[in-house]
């Protein structure tokens, strides 16, 4: 295998920061179309399957005999489509309205901070550990070298996407004061607050794998993760994972946590005040961010690449017949099919759980998940101590 | 200590999403298999809305079994109106001992579907019948009467001939 010059790097990072991209842009409205079908479903109010069904013609004749026979029409696993079509017409052709005393320059900046926030994650993450595939020999200028399988696996992985993470948090804040008015404020405020409270947690809950793994670079400690360690020493990972989830949770801001946006309480939140695109570039990070929650998610605690959660694979992989041998081999579907996953359970709990009172949630996060968080942490140094 | 443990152990949680996530595979995956919808909402426009009995909807005039107009023109309903919506005039028909109206004009913009008319009529001959897509394009088209194909009184309306369960 040739060693790459510079600038054949470069381009095959511009190559793996367009994969990334795609991958964003095509998970994101994914997210978004799959929320209103699964709430619809588990709500058993068949929410989008009326758009793009009309009720003339020959379509129309066949939905309402369907209908009549007491069946849903086939054809509504994809209607709904066109309103995501809409959704996203709508936010592009919106008048974007700044308020007369907002601050014009922060109320501008607020959105894309928490936009690029939300997409440089996706720097530190590494789909497959290593090569994700070598490019074909016909290919101009790159032609035969690998291309790995993230953007940048750096050493420090783990601190770079936290740190970077919390950044996101910043542009909520700017945007709920630069509004200047009082609702938007009080979702900053509360954001802040929130995101402060659960941070904690967050962070204790991603050293338990640091400490078991002794790594902070991505695609070491989702390998260690899954493969390295005896299947038992994961079982207390899992409440490991239960409270990263939960405070993934709070720090996108998703129901039940929704603190900021609530809408009964505070109009729409931090978010009152903007429209057209710049509110559309929120809406797109919460999405990129729960994308983000659900690969830390499931590279450190359901075994990122590899197939199975908890290291099972290694029990299995003896059993597994000749040609599913590549199943034990890292793999980005894998991965990208925990994400999914991970995407569903984040709606499913959103069609389950109310929303919380915002004492119950400083309550919950300060009195129950940080000693969780340490308690775990405990036991993973334990278990690093005494038997990894 | 007994609440302490019920907010550490999310069995509650646990719970609630075994429910939604057996509703969601029920629905997503025994829609066009089951013979009885999983959903309790009604599939309004592509099936009949069903609605209850003494649902009050449009003005209806009735015809007898010779398909004669029954109403006989006391006014009564014209009288008892709040918002006076009904316009009658009394007419004479050949071969018709009672007056027959020649004019039976209604005003649906206005009317506030109170039922008075048809409680005041004697002879039963209006009906506040099952229909409720009342809408439509132009002020005119709320003024109906007895003839015409549009807008007349014994039939329902466009939209509601397509829709509404008529028993
Ligand atoms: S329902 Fe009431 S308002 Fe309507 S026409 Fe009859 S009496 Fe008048
Ligand atoms: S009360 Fe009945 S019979 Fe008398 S005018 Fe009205 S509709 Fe005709």
């Amino acid at each position: 295998m040739p060693t790459p010059t510079l600038t054949q790097s470069i381009v095959i990072t511009l190559i793996q920061c367009l994969l990334v991209v795609i991958f964003v842009f095509v998970v994101v409205p994914l997210t978004v179309f799959a929320e209103r079908k699964v709430l619809g479903h588990i709500q058993q109010r068949l929410g989008s399957t009326r758009v793009a069904s009309g009720h003339v013609g020959f379509s129309g004749w066949m939905n309402r005999s369907m209908w009549k026979m007491g069946r849903v029409p086939v054809l509504s696993y994809w209607r709904g489509i066109p309103g995501l079509v809409g959704d996203v017409l709508k936010l592009i052709l919106k008048e974007d309205v700044i308020p007369a005393k907002a601050d014009r320059f922060v109320f501008f900046i607020a959105p894309s901070i928490s936009m690029v926030a939300a997409i440089v994650v996706f720097a530190a993450i590494s789909f497959v550990p290593g090569t994700f595939f070598t490019l074909p020999t016909w290919f101009p200028f790159v032609g035969g070298l690998p291309v790995s399988g993230g953007i940048a696996d750096i050493n420090v992985g783990l601190l770079w996407i936290l740190g970077v993470a919390t950044v996101g948090v910043y542009g909520i804040v700017l945007a709920g004061w630069s509004s200047n008015s009082k609702y938007p404020l009080l979702g900053g405020l509360r954001s802040a607050a929130q995101m402060v409270s659960y941070e904690v947690p967050l962070a204790l809950s991603l050293l338990a794998p640091v400490v078991l793994s002794a790594s902070l670079n991505f695609g070491e400690m989702s390998a260690r993760m899954a493969t390295g360690m005896p299947a038992w020493a994961l079982v207390p990972q899992v409440i490991g994972f239960l409270l990263y989830l939960t405070c993934g949770f709070a720090e996108t801001n998703r129901l039940p946590f929704d603190m900021p946006e609530a809408e009964n309480e505070l109009v729409a939140g931090f978010h009152t005040e903007y429209s057209g695109m710049k509110f559309g570039l929120f809406y797109l990070a919460e999405y990129i961010n729960m994308a983000v929650v659900s690969a830390l998610a499931s590279a450190f605690f359901l075994g990122g690449p590899w197939l199975l959660p908890f290291g099972l694979q290694g029990l299995v992989n003896p059993y597994l017949p000749g040609f599913l041998s590549w199943f034990g081999a890292p793999h980005a579907i894998f991965f990208v099919a925990k994400i999914i996953f991970l995407l569903f359970t984040y709606i499913w709990v959103r069609g389950t759980i109310p929303r919380y009172r915002y004492d119950q949630i400083m309550a919950v996060g300060w009195k129950y998940l940080i000693p969780l968080a340490l308690i775990n942490l405990l036991l993973a140094a334990a278990i690093r101590c005494f038997a990894v | 200590m007994h609440k302490f443990l019920r907010t550490l152990i999310p069995a509650d949680i646990a719970k609630g999403l075994s429910i939604t996530g057996k509703h969601f595979s029920q629905v997503f995956f025994t829609a066009n298999r089951r013979k009885v919808p999983l959903h309790i909402v009604s599939e309004y426009p592509e099936v009949p809305a069903k609605v209850q009995p003494r649902f009050r909807g449009r003005l209806t005039l009735l015809k007898d079994e010779q398909g004669e107009i029954k109403c006989v023109c006391c006014l009564a309903c014209e009288k008892i109106c709040p918002t006076q919506v009904i316009t009658i005039e009394k007419g004479k028909k050949e071969g018709r001992k009672m007056p027959f109206p020649v004019r039976y004009d209604f005003e649906m913009e206005r009317c506030i579907f109170c039922e008075f008319c048809v409680e005041s009529c004697g002879f039963d001959s209006i009906i506040l019948n099952h229909q409720f897509e009342l809408a439509a394009y132009n002020r005119e088209d709320f003024s109906l009467g007895t003839e015409g194909l549009e807008q007349n009184m014994f039939e329902p309306s466009h939209a509601g001939k397509f829709s509404v369960a008529d028993d």
